[in-house]
């Protein structure tokens, strides 16, 4: 009912635009064109922020760019849709992904692959399809997009690709959460590295992300799930997602970080995850899986154009496995759902995710909440 | 010395023949040597034939580090014949083919047990210079100096001594010149398509390096059906050579001017290899073939030894991107199941 007036037209709203690298955010009025085909008009209901809209707020050059309209994690209502979208309409309740899900190309019909390779990802500043912008100050000047979504603003668009429809059922601040980090720590134990019952799994870096890790590890049945983190406040926190153990890699003086986890699970973690996005943790977490059969899983995202460094020979004789996935190789359309149905069946735990919540205009104390480290999801409500 | 009568040398030090290196790099001297009776869970073998790999090479020119140790016996792909046995072997006895291998296989510790490895845990690494059992030398040249072992095998020698994990019994008839390349370069080859990369029937597949253990690889992807198996080397004759492998398609790295290998085999594959494998032992040919996997599911498999001790380096986003990397001894092989399998297929 709500919609029926701005259906069609371009909406005035507030959004928190990046104008400067690193600089806090600007609650501002923008325009938001209407949705054009495949495309859908979202009224955000809350955001939460994630360490990577920090890593491309801070960068100056590409695909840095000023000024953006960040966040990528969010869940929304269907204000309009453009052309040819039948999935969805005006009053649904949505997640919009940051990776695309088309279902027609040989990649999304693939069970071995959730990277859509009609449109792939990539951090772009535009529209997927025609690589337009949607969003306009009120100066005409033009803002870029982010990850798709750009979901610091009252209203967004998003190409329906990167749109999945949610149960009302499950509270927006809990279903926010889903649309990136705890899909991709949770998705990463069951699909990327498939943990089995009776595992033992190292995790670096106890973040949202590598909390949702052990939540996935735990309800696969994980029988050890070490947390490595430098924060000593995070073991805490971790033992209610179902970390049994905890090594601070700043109290590893005699020995190095590597050799305390190997004696720790006779001979190195079958599954390890680095979920932090520094290449010489990638390397740590290496060398801390298992010989063998050892699993490293690398889900943090490093800056652009940053690599990782092994010793050829260790690499040959130790027959470790090293990979990483986005959105922890989950299908945002069918899996989305699946975790949520897990949610509501009281199964997957979200809640503890939340550490803070406030008010759209207070987002730039969310950022130093994440920068400082004290937080693991700070949701913010548009309109609160 | 000619072995005719096995009974007759039993529990005794035999003299023979062996191609010894005494500095590293320098030409191999045939020497008399003295090789000791076998120890318990020993097996001593005459050796019928042996053929080089590229890492006695490597090896070989080694002149620094932990591994650089002469004078030294090297070889390690071999067939031979069983000539006695230590105490508590029971798997093998006199007159029984075998061949000998670097990779060790117990059979009973957590690895040999488990389906996901072939890195059996029960022994120091293959690189040390002596028996695994206890770190001593079974030779001696003529001035009564001990010489070092290598990989546990020791083929170009007329007499080895090799510990009873290190056996592979053959019983199928095979012919010698083909039962001692499973030794090394063609079960690892075929291995790591059959076993580390799983090639299922219509994979593409993007092999760097046709030498034995790249055609091996090749020779293992066709007979998994895979659809285009990809070559990649530098000497244009390989390719001639590679068809009878089942090479569908060949790729010189020099005569590309514009475009990088990873890029022309993306465009070959639409999108990247399933798989892919480096086969040559150089880490810049490594990250060649995991830049050419396809995003998603692509697997790489890195089975060369790298020759300077170069780093391998990878670009974090790729592994974002759902690519795998690998690296794998003796082709995810356990020697003494999967060679007589192999050997029944030859």
């Amino acid at each position: 009912m709500e919609f029926r007036k701005t259906a069609g037209k371009p909406i005035r709203c507030r959004a928190a635009v990046a104008r400067k690298a690193g600089e806090p955010l600007v609650i501002e009025e923008v325009i938001i064109a209407p949705p054009k085909p495949h495309e859908v008009r979202i009224r955000i209901i809350c955001t939460s922020l994630c360490h990577s809209d920090i890593t491309f707020w801070k960068l100056k050059d590409p695909p840095g760019y000023f000024p953006r309209i960040l966040g990528h994690e969010a869940v929304g209502v269907v204000e309009s849709v453009g052309d040819g979208v039948d999935e969805v309409t005006e009053g649904d309740n949505v997640i919009p992904v940051f990776l695309s899900d088309c279902g027609e190309c040989a990649d999304c019909k693939s069970k071995k692959s959730n990277l859509c390779s009609k449109l792939p990802f990539k951090v772009s500043p535009w529209m997927h399809r025609d690589e337009t912008s949607r969003f306009m100050d009120l100066n005409g000047e033009t803002l870029y997009h982010f990850l798709f979504v750009s979901s610091f603003s009252e209203y967004t668009v998003v190409d329906i690709a990167h749109v999945v429809k949610v149960d009302p059922a499950v509270p927006p601040n809990r279903a926010c959460l889903l649309s990136c980090g705890v899909s991709t720590g949770v998705g990463a134990a069951f699909r990327t590295a498939n943990v089995e019952a009776g595992s033992t799994v190292a995790i670096f870096g106890l973040g949202a992300i590598g909390l949702a890790v052990a939540e996935g590890a735990r309800l696969s049945g994980a029988s050890r799930i070490i947390g490595v983190d430098m924060n000593p406040d995070k073991f805490e926190i971790g033992k209610k997602f179902g970390v049994t153990e905890f090594v601070n890699p700043a109290s590893c003086t005699e020995k190095p970080l590597s050799e305390v986890i190997k004696e720790m699970t006779d001979g190195g973690a079958d599954y390890c995850f680095e979920c932090v996005g520094l290449a010489s943790l990638v390397q740590d977490a290496y060398a801390c899986c298992r010989k063998g059969w050892g699993k490293t899983v690398v889900l943090g995202v490093d800056k652009p154009g940053a690599e990782v460094s092994f010793s050829s020979f260790e690499v040959l004789h130790s027959g470790k496995i090293l990979t990483g996935s986005l959105f922890g190789a989950l299908k945002p359309k069918s899996d989305i759902p699946i975790l949520v149905k897990r949610y509501m069946d009281k199964e997957l735990q979200l809640n503890d995710f939340v550490t803070h919540e406030m008010r759209f205009e207070d987002i730039n104390k969310a950022f130093d909440l994440l920068i400082g480290g004290n937080c693991l999801r700070c949701v913010i409500w548009m309109n609160k | 010395m000619v072995l005719t009568r096995p009974s007759q040398t039993a529990g005794k030090p035999i003299r023979c023949k062996a191609a010894i290196c005494r500095n590293p790099g320098e030409a191999l001297v045939i020497e008399e040597i003295e090789v000791a009776p076998p120890k318990t869970w020993e097996v001593r073998i005459k050796i019928i034939c042996t053929s080089l790999c590229h890492t006695d090479v490597t090896f070989w020119k080694l002149s620094t580090g932990p591994f650089a140790v002469f004078p030294r016996i090297f070889g390690h792909e071999a067939v031979g014949v069983v000539e006695s046995v230590g105490e508590q072997v029971e798997e093998v006895s006199e007159g029984d083919m075998v061949v000998p291998v670097f990779s060790p296989h117990c059979g009973q510790c957590r690895d040999c047990l488990s389906t996901k490895s072939n890195i059996c845990t029960r022994f120091p690494p293959a690189h040390l210079p002596g028996m695994p059992s206890d770190g001593t030398s079974r030779f001696t040249d003529a001035g009564g100096h001990p010489i070092h072992h290598y990989l546990y095998v020791s083929s170009f020698s007329e007499f080895t001594v090799v510990d009873v994990n290190n056996v592979v019994k053959l019983d199928c008839g095979i012919p010698a010149d083909k039962a001692c390349l499973l030794g090394c370069g063609v079960s690892t080859g075929v291995g790591a398509a059959w076993k580390v990369a799983e090639v299922e029937e219509g994979s593409t597949v993007a092999i760097f390096g046709l030498g034995a253990v790249g055609l091996a690889v090749g020779e293992g992807a066709r007979m998994l059906g895979a659809s285009k198996i990809i070559g990649v080397d530098l000497n244009p004759a390989k390719f001639e050579l590679g068809k009878k492998f089942g090479f569908t398609d060949f790729i010189n790295p020099s005569d590309l001017t514009e475009k990088s290998v990873s890029q022309v085999i993306g465009e070959m594959t639409d999108g990247g290899a399933d798989y892919s494998f480096e086969c040559i032992g150089l880490a810049s040919v490594m990250q060649d073939a995991f830049n050419s996997s396809r995003p998603g599911w692509g697997r790489t498999v890195v089975i060369g030894m790298e020759m300077q001790g170069a780093p391998l380096t990878l670009n974090s986003y790729e592994l974002l991107r759902g690519k795998t990397i690998v690296g794998s001894m003796f082709g995810g092989i356990k020697a003494k199941t999967d060679i007589p399998i192999l050997a029944k297929n030859t």
